[in-house]
């Protein structure tokens, strides 16, 4: 097992013209839990969507499990991809099979697994994210919360070894937030897998977190564990953990501001 | 210790079939599950037997693995035996301590019966069709309403709707139309020469590209083009939630999005047509002048005479109707839509499938109305 699972170099990323990130570096090593850290609009997405190849970087390199993906097709990029698992920031669960099923696809399409292993595995994966219960319901019919626990459970499907999270905790309750916390960190000490997550939760990044990287309009501008950010020379990072709030501070002034200032 | 042929899995079976022992080595991964299934299932242990997983030696295990091992000991648990993990490497007991088990697997529910579903359909579709006249009159509603009180219409979207529905569809009911046109002038030029009476051509492709082929070509087409895709925006407007944010926004959606596209297509659905009439005689024309070889100016005052007024305003009333219908259609079966993506394409196919089969059935009743009675 590679030691690294995830390196990116000098990233540079966007849409169309526009530069979203910038000069971005980040290192994850096995069994360790990174969170990416910043404002919604910074780009935290849009790093996951680069690591993951939906996004084509600008410039830089991206190195998952040792291999690179933009380098690698057919069943060599296939292999490297059900190594990854990735919950999506709204679930994209498939709205036309069951849940139980969708957990089951990538199981019925990259292994020869027998279909009552399958049906085993797809009750184990709902009930590590407390779904037992939904496995024939369709996505339509979970609320949103749920539905997250389900993509999740979708995205384990396969037990990989790096995994990409984008918000996990949105939508839950603390405590299937906090049990949610509970399973990744499982999973990262027993089968020694990456984790990635993107999340705004303070209390969750108190509990899971093994190192983190704030990202400031697409730059990162802080790197290392939970301690070193609190104590970080950005004020914006310090914010952060201060109040959540860098955003009073650095915001442009109220309407008040302006007018009573006469202009 | 034994090792596979077919895989890496390496195992050895001891002791009688009441008191067996499965010894496992090595890592137990996906790749050898598949044959440890296998192996599990042959040794399954009946009634009042045990079989023993050993797991002493085993160096990794991923969850299908677990879920192997606890399919067996299920199928164990429910003939009457027992299948106990002993002795454990510390790797698989952390595999087997990360995932907890669920409850036994539940049935899936059983779908209705031929009774229950066909009873299901009949109060289906008479609700549906409750629900189609409760738009229809809250749309009708609306638009008069929107009427009476022109500040608050959506022109920008009334403007947007009628350039999507009228302007981008002229390139494709003109050539359709002219087409159709050509082929009824050259079909009966065929008949109507053998009788000397080629010159009638002119009266028949005039009345029946007005009367008939314009309004119905023009329709089928928009059904098509428009129907469609006011049913496949509505619908993923319905499934995204969007139509239920318009709701507690105090904007009434039947209001909101249904007005600027009713009315767009009552008034883009005639103006069509009466391109599509006269680009059908255009066709027509052409197989009269250069086909049949008469004059054009002969040709063209036969097709002005056959044509009376009323057959014009008989095929635009029509072709208001149809309008209204397609229109209507396409936004019921857009807000009626439940579930997620795959239902928005099925929404979509069935509302196209019903606006032509509207358009059709109202075709008839109508032509057979403006002939019988009036
Ligand atoms: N598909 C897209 N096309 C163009 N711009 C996008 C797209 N997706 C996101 N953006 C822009 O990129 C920036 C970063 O977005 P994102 O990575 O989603 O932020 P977040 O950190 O909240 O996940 C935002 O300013 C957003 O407007
Ligand atoms: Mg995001």
């Amino acid at each position: 097992m590679p030691e690294i699972a995830l390196s990116v170099r000098g990233l540079k990323a966007g849409y169309g013209e526009k530069v979203i990130l910038k000069d971005v570096d980040l290192t994850v090593e096995t069994g360790e839990i990174r969170v990416i850290l910043g404002g919604s609009g910074c780009g935290k997405s849009t790093l996951l969507k680069c690591c993951i190849g939906l996004l084509r970087p600008m410039d830089g390199e991206i190195e998952m499990l040792g291999q690179r993906l933009d380098q690698l097709d057919g069943a060599e990029r296939t292999a490297l991809l059900t190594r990854i698992g990735v919950l999506f920031q709204y679930g994209a669960l498939l709205g036309s099979i069951t849940i139980g099923e969708n957990v089951a696809l990538p199981m019925r399409e990259h292994t020869d697994l027998p279909e009552s292993v399958i049906n085993e595995m797809v009750r184990l994966k709902l009930a590590a994210v407390e779904l037992t219960h939904a496995e024939h319901l369709l996505p339509s019919e979970l609320s949103g919360g749920m539905r997250k626990r389900a993509a999740l459970a979708r995205a384990l499907a396969l037990d990989p070894e790096l995994l990409f999270c984008d918000e996990p905790g949105a939508g839950l309750d603390p405590l299937t937030s906090a049990e949610l916390d509970e399973l990744l960190m499982r999973l990262r000490d027993r089968f020694g897998m990456a984790v990635v997550v993107v999340t705004h939760e303070l209390l969750s990044i108190e509990r899971i977190s093994d190192k983190l990287i704030y990202l400031a309009e697409g730059v990162p501008i802080a790197d290392g564990t939970l301690d070193d950010l609190k104590y970080s020379g950005e004020d914006e990072v310090r914010a952060f953990f201060a109040r959540q709030a860098a955003g009073e501070m650095r915001g442009p002034q109220t309407a008040l501001e302006a007018l009573a200032a006469g202009g | 210790m034994k090792t596979s042929p077919k895989t890496s899995l390496r195992f050895e079976l001891d002791g009688d079939p009441s008191a067996a022992t499965l010894r496992l080595a090595g890592p137990v991964r996906r790749d050898v599950v598949a044959e440890l299934n296998t192996l599990l299932e042959r040794h399954a242990p009946g009634s009042g037997a045990t079989l023993t997983l050993d797991l002493a030696d085993v160096e990794a295990m991923d969850s299908a693995a677990v879920a192997a091992m606890v399919t067996a000991f299920r199928r164990a648990r429910d003939a009457g035996g027992r299948l106990v993990t002993d002795p454990l490497s510390e790797q698989a007991r952390r595999a087997l301590a990360t995932f907890r088990l669920g409850p036994d697997p539940q049935p899936k529910p059983a779908p209705p019966g031929l009774l229950e579903s066909t009873g299901g359909t009949v109060i289906g579709g008479f609700q549906g069709f409750v629900d189609f006249l409760q738009l229809a009159a809250d749309a009708t509603f609306a638009i008069f309403d929107a009427l009476r009180a022109p500040r608050r219409m959506r022109w920008g979207a009334l403007a947007e709707q009628s350039i999507d529905i009228g302007s981008r569809a002229l390139g494709i009911v003109g050539l359709i139309t002219f087409l159709v046109g050509l082929t009824v002038a050259f079909q009966s030029a065929h008949q109507l020469r053998q009788f000397g009476a080629a010159i009638f051509v002119a009266d028949l492709t005039a009345v029946s590209m007005v009367r008939e082929m314009g309004p119905l070509m023009t329709a089928i087409l928009v059904a098509g083009r428009s129907g469609s895709s006011i049913a496949a925006e509505i619908a993923t407007m319905k499934v995204s939630e969007e139509v239920d944010a318009l709701t507690v926004m105090g904007m009434e959606p039947t209001r909101y999005l249904a007005v600027p596209r009713l009315l767009a297509i009552i008034m883009m659905v005639p103006l069509l047509t009466v391109l599509a009439d006269l680009l059908g005689c255009l066709g027509g024309f052409l197989v009269g002048v250069g086909y049949l070889d008469i004059a054009w100016n002969a040709f063209l005052n036969k097709m002005l005479e056959a044509i009376a007024p009323w057959d014009l305003i008989s095929g635009l009333i029509k072709s208001v109707a149809f309008a209204y219908g397609i229109g209507l259609i396409g936004l019921f079966y857009g807000f009626r839509v439940r579930g997620g993506a795959s239902e928005v394409g099925r929404t979509t196919t069935a509302s196209v499938v019903a606006s032509i089969f509207y358009i059709i059935v109202a075709d008839c009743l109508f032509s057979v109305l403006f002939y019988i009675v009036l």
